[in-house]
């Protein structure tokens, strides 16, 4: 609780801040307030106790998990803000408005991770959505990032509307709104009404779109190409992380049993295959970067679904490193692809970055190695502990997953190629700003000391 | 001490890129001995005994432990690892690649992965140092390679990495059913020969595509010749011989039930990749296809002979294995001799160079001889011990793997004479600089050293093999 006040009380913060039109007061307010979240949280996983802890309420209960993914999401909302300062600060105008929808955002992720009541996890949902409607429009000046917003916004806006619809329905079979209530109630049913059934499956596909696993995914090339690098980021790495654990939570905690589990998980196995090749596939000719991130994107969210598969609560914790893995490795290439700055976002564009600037051609180096999953970066670590426990439910699941990090790293190679390359001529040395030059050697320790960290956990 | 095998090769990775110009050489050289040094100060203190000599081992985390150690086996690869790099460099001593500082800096990448290969007795751990030596030689030969370059060289990392993701699934697969990775708990499972042999599979595809092993081998001869020299050396002399002791390490031991289904497949697999690379080798104009050819059909016997289980096979094929590193290094360096001098390495256009050049012309005789297992040469034991467990295994497939012996000769003395008689075909052939003749000089020392008392090497490594072969024959988990 206490951590998300602070992130609410920053995000108001720098809003305010914006009056002195000073951007660095913006982002140094925002990136405190995070900092000040983060250490909040680490003291209370240690101690277990919260300042606010007298503030009850029902609807959300930081445990140690909420509290874990909070920390997740601080770190990553943390490292982006710091990204894309360079960018914001270009409009200083609007730069308050920026950041302060970041924030707000992350505020919504938390509450996503916390919620223990239905109706919680909707505002959640919606505070985290809405800020990144408007911020995937921020660049104004182009017509794709408009087309980003609109269509986010239409098919997020569809998407919420049926996870209604499907609350609805459980709501009919079940009476309750409370996560803990709705699985008594399914424990006491005798056999499964359809009712409750219908209601699990239209759930289920409002989550497949937030996470953007086919066959809800055709926003997410379109989205992520048109919004700006910093939200791209965001969306990737932030909000996967709270929408793949909400929507663990919930299908764990009242669907995760019995009939019922085998019901939804049949469906999802489907999903998750379709939405490995169709991810890996598309992102084989793919020419520009951010489209290229979102199919690969795609691809990873496949992965990643395969701990709904192993099917226990120790799951959460796989899902974490993974997502957390995942995010610092996107942290890092959007870091490149920021730096890069070319307007039209072409892969080429990168080609000479070894010489252009080595520490940027590092850093894309390791997180492309990372997103492939190859040893020693976070990414193969991440795939190796979700693929293996996987491996006892659906070990020829997990073949194909591999078989897919095969395709995968035919593309993954290719930017790499791309960026090993000798320069051409016309291309001039890339600076960097310290801010960005923190924040990638943060992603950069975060994936080459991934496991160190983890076997401290 | 023995943590210095991981830090000094990283040291050396990062310093040298400090280094000015002038010295990366030196360094470089000085740095690999230095690492020689670590290694054989291991082998002193190692107690023959055969037995694993872990020098590490603390639980991590999911299942993986930091288990490191030793015994005869690996201590022979790593010798060999030791001994080649800085015969590599020093070969590279003539080359403007040798002053670069990242190319330096990528073998010391290179060696760290290598010697991690070596020492992990953890399942997940030999698979990551496996993969790591995969980046450092694709970035040596993606920057300093041949011109048209990089097709081959993508065919070359996605076929390996395929082949990796196989192992990585039998791996998950047998940790399912084991507390940890660490290699004693991995042996203790128990499969059905089925499991076991779709496991082993996936261990197998790995290694035969590294080998390689027909018909995995076509990434193998482009990537050798696209590659920089230094390339190629790596490539042939170490790199492949991970999957050799992947095979003695891992695959073995951990599926003994797999043994019975996979060990005819492979045999005879292999014992056609041996032929048909060799025939191949014969038709080449290309004189570093020849090589890379001639270096496919020696380790393919060195494959078919560690499936026997045979134990003087498998002694043999140490002995091949640290025989083949040796001469694969000599030959290509010789194929660089010529190109660098002649300018192209096309058979139909080379010739005469003996008369110009007699130093080069004898040593490059002598690594002939010594490639194609002239007794005295420690390539007669080698082949002599695997072919005779492998006509005690089957005698038609001994027989038709020992047509490698003429095979061999043909192709390595067509491409000797091709290139060093016949009429002269240019005007000047300068002969051998002082760092060629050290490395050609060392390396048939070598040889001949080891030809005429292969108990050197046998002495060490058979203890270890018996108990990797006691492990074979009791069931694992009795």
């Amino acid at each position: 609780m206490d951590a998300l006040l602070i992130v609410f009380a920053s995000g108001l913060i720098s809003l305010f801040a914006a009056f002195a039109k000073k951007p660095w007061l913006v982002v140094s307010s925002a990136m405190a307030g995070l900092l000040a979240a983060i250490i909040v949280i680490l003291n209370q996983l240690q101690t277990g106790k919260a300042f606010f802890d007298f503030l009850k309420y029902e609807g959300l209960l930081f445990d140690d998990l909420a509290l874990v993914y909070s920390l997740a999401i601080c770190v990553l909302a943390l490292l982006i803000v710091g990204l894309g300062y360079e960018r914001f600060k270009e409009n200083p105008v609007h730069t308050g408005e920026y950041i302060g929808l970041l924030i707000f955002s992350t505020v919504g992720a938390m509450i996503m991770t916390a919620y223990t009541d239905m109706f919680m996890f909707f505002l959640g949902l919606e505070i985290l959505s809405i800020p990144i409607y408007v911020m995937a429009g921020s660049n104004k000046t182009d017509i794709r990032s408009s087309e980003a917003s609109l269509k986010y916004f239409l098919t997020g806006s569809f998407a919420s509307g049926i996870f209604l619809f499907g609350l609805a329905w459980v709501y009919g079979a079940t009476g309750t709104f409370r996560l803990w209530e709705i699985q008594a109630k399914i424990m006491e049913m005798e056999s499964l009404s359809p009712i409750l059934m219908i209601g699990v499956l239209l759930i289920m596909a409002s989550f497949i779109f937030k996470i953007g696993a086919a066959p809800f995914h055709f926003w997410s090339p379109d989205v992520y190409d048109g919004a700006p690098h910093a939200v791209t980021g965001f969306m990737a790495s932030v909000v996967k992380i709270s929408a793949f654990y909400a929507f663990l939570k919930m299908f764990i905690v009242c669907f995760g049993f019995g009939e019922l589990l085998g019901f939804w998980q049949n469906a999802l196995v489907i999903m998750i295959i379709i939405t490995m090749f169709v991810g890996n596939l598309s992102a084989l000719r793919q020419v520009k970067f951010k489209r290229l991130l979102a199919y690969s994107s795609i691809t990873h969210v496949g992965y990643t679904l395969l701990v709904f598969v192993s099917n226990s609560m120790g799951s959460v914790m796989e899902l974490w490193f993974y997502m957390f893995a995942y995010g610092f490795s996107i942290v890092g290439v959007i870091g490149v692809g920021l730096a890069v700055n070319d307007q039209e976002d072409r892969i080429e564009a990168w080609r000479g970055l070894g010489k252009r600037n080595p520490f940027l051609a590092i850093v894309g180096i390791v997180s492309l190695l990372s997103l492939a999953g190859i040893p020693p970066t976070a990414g193969f670590f991440a795939k190796y502990i979700v693929f293996s426990s996987a491996w006892a439910n659906a070990s020829w699941l997990v073949i194909i997953a591999l078989i897919n990090s095969a395709i995968s790293i035919y593309y993954y190679l290719k930017v790499i190629a791309t960026i090993i390359s000798p320069v051409e001529s016309g291309q001039e040395k890339i600076k960097l700003s310290p801010l960005t030059i923190g924040v990638l050697t943060l992603a950069l320790i975060g994936m080459l000391g991934f496991s160190v960290i983890v076997s401290w956990l | 001490m023995e943590l210095l095998l991981f830090i000094l090769p990283v040291f050396f990775a990062l310093s040298v890129l400090l280094v000015p110009k002038q010295g990366v050489r030196a360094y470089g050289i000085i740095g690999s001995l230095v690492v020689l040094g670590v290694v054989i100060a291991c082998m002193m203190q190692y107690n023959n005994n055969g037995t694993m000599y872990l020098f590490m081992q603390k639980p991590w985390f999911y299942g993986i432990t930091l288990s490191f150690g030793y015994d005869g086996i690996s201590l022979l690869m790593l010798l060999l690892t030791a001994v080649l790099v800085p015969l590599i460099l020093v070969a590279n001593f003539r080359n403007e690649l040798a002053e670069n500082r990242l190319f330096t800096s990528m073998v010391f990448f290179m060696q760290l992965g290598l010697i991690g290969v070596f020492v992990s007795m953890d399942g997940l751990w030999f698979y990551i140092f496996w993969e790591i030596t995969l980046i450092p030689i694709f970035l040596i030969s993606w920057w300093f390679g041949a011109p048209e370059r990089k097709a081959a060289l993508m065919k070359f990392f996605i076929y390996t990495f395929v082949g990796s993701l196989a192992m990585l699934a039998a791996l998950i697969g047998i940790k399912v059913n084991s507390p940890t990775f660490y290699i004693e708990d991995l042996r203790t499972v128990v499969f059905t020969g089925k499991t076991a042999c779709w496991l082993a599979l996936g261990f197998f595809l790995a290694f035969a595509i590294k080998i390689p092993v027909f018909p995995f081998h076509t990434w193998q001869p482009d990537t050798y010749t696209k590659s920089p020299m230094a390339g190629t050396m790596l490539l042939s002399g170490i790199m492949l011989k991970m999957a050799l002791y992947g095979m003695i390490r891992w695959m073995l031991p951990l599926f003994p039930e797999a043994i019975p289904c996979l060990q005819y497949p492979i045999i005879i697999l292999a014992t056609v990749g041996v032929v048909y690379a060799a025939i191949i080798a014969i038709r080449q104009k290309d004189m570093k296809r020849v090589f890379a050819f001639a270096s496919m059909s020696h380790v393919g016997l060195i494959a078919a002979a560690i499936m026997t289980c045979n134990f003087d096979a498998l002694s043999g094929s140490m002995v091949q294995i640290l025989n083949h590193g040796l001469v694969a290094v000599g030959l290509f360096l010789a194929v660089e001799i010529i190109e660098r001098r002649a300018g192209t390495r096309n058979l139909d256009e080379l010739g005469g160079f003996a008369k110009q050049a007699p130093k080069f012309a004898f040593w490059f005789a002598a690594l002939a001889f010594a490639s194609v297992s002239v007794p005295l040469t420690s390539g007669f034991i080698g082949e002599f011990l695997m072919l005779k467990g492998l006509v005690g295994f089957d005698m038609v497939v001994g027989i038709i793997a020992g047509t490698t012996l003429i095979l061999g000769a043909v192709y390595t003395f067509r491409a000797y004479q091709l290139s060093m008689y016949g009429p002269v075909t240019r005007d000047h052939f300068a002969d051998l600089h002082w760092s060629e003749l050290l490395v050609l000089a060392l390396i048939v020392i070598a040889v001949v050293i080891f030809g005429v008392y292969p108990a050197a090497i046998t002495d060490f490594v058979n203890p270890s093999i018996k108990v990797v072969l006691e492990t074979l024959s009791t069931p694992s988990g009795l």
